[in-house]
């Protein structure tokens, strides 16, 4: 049975650089390499970050559940910030790079499963899986 | 999470010579974007981005050169990254970005 970690972390920029540490320290006692932490640290800040930059109060804050297993390290972000359209995410163009949008691109590249579940009015929760291997 | 940066200007090959130290996101993105705007409006020229000092840098870090590299090229200025991590340059290979601001280690 996987053990669960619940972070409620406010909602403030500087509060992403803890959750980060959180995350790097659960993530190397499962026994992750140095490359795979770095990589759940990036995805797992991306995610904040997104839940950061939805939110219309930012004060509100937002959840970050860790499920580890022998196996794998399961992150999911989830904040209630009202959500947003799915079908207005585009993919960006990496010919022709813009300022924003690489985030979500950048968790899927890095992940080995990433879901991410929103609802326009409530919020969005984004659940990202690293496997030990 | 803290960012302190370094700068210097070289007058005699027209460059910005910038160091971060430290790690940039949401919380220290914009110190950077205030450093590079600062450093290009009191004096023009090409920017170098020495990374080695800089631990960790993601999307929002990445968002803020891309601003900085398109406002100068419309000026025929560069932005050019030098020394990134192993974790840095593997989210620049990924995005693509290595192809045009890495130029000096191809």
């Amino acid at each position: 049975m996987a053990d669960l970690l619940k972070l409620s972390v406010p909602g403030k920029p500087e509060y992403v650089g803890m959750v980060r540490m959180a995350i790097s320290c659960l993530a190397n006692s499962i026994g992750f390499d140095i490359e795979a932490i770095e990589d759940i640290k990036v995805a797992v800040s991306e995610a904040c970050t997104n839940a950061l930059c939805h939110s219309k109060n930012r004060a509100g804050g937002y959840e970050v559940y860790c499920e580890m297993s022998d196996d794998k390290l399961v992150v999911s972000v989830v904040d209630q910030s009202g959500g947003y359209d799915k079908n207005s995410y585009k993919e960006p163009c990496l010919d022709h790079p813009q300022e924003g949008g690489l985030g979500i691109y950048i968790i899927k590249a890095l992940m080995d499963e990433v879901d991410i579940f929103t609802e326009l009015g409530y919020g969005t929760r984004i659940r990202m899986v690293k496997y030990t291997r | 999470m803290t960012l302190h940066i370094q700068k210097s200007f070289d007058p005699q090959k027209g460059l910005w010579e910038i160091v971060p130290q430290g790690e940039i996101d949401i919380s220290t993105a914009p110190v950077l974007r205030s450093c590079l705007d600062e450093a290009f409006n009191e004096e023009k020229g090409h920017i170098v981005l020495d990374f080695d000092q800089l631990r960790y840098m993601d999307s929002t870090g990445l968002g803020v050169i891309i601003g900085a590299y398109s406002r100068m090229k419309e000026k025929g200025y560069r932005i050019v990254l030098k020394n990134p991590r192993k974790n840095i340059l593997k989210l620049l290979q990924i995005t693509n970005l290595d192809r045009i601001l890495c130029a000096e280690q191809e």
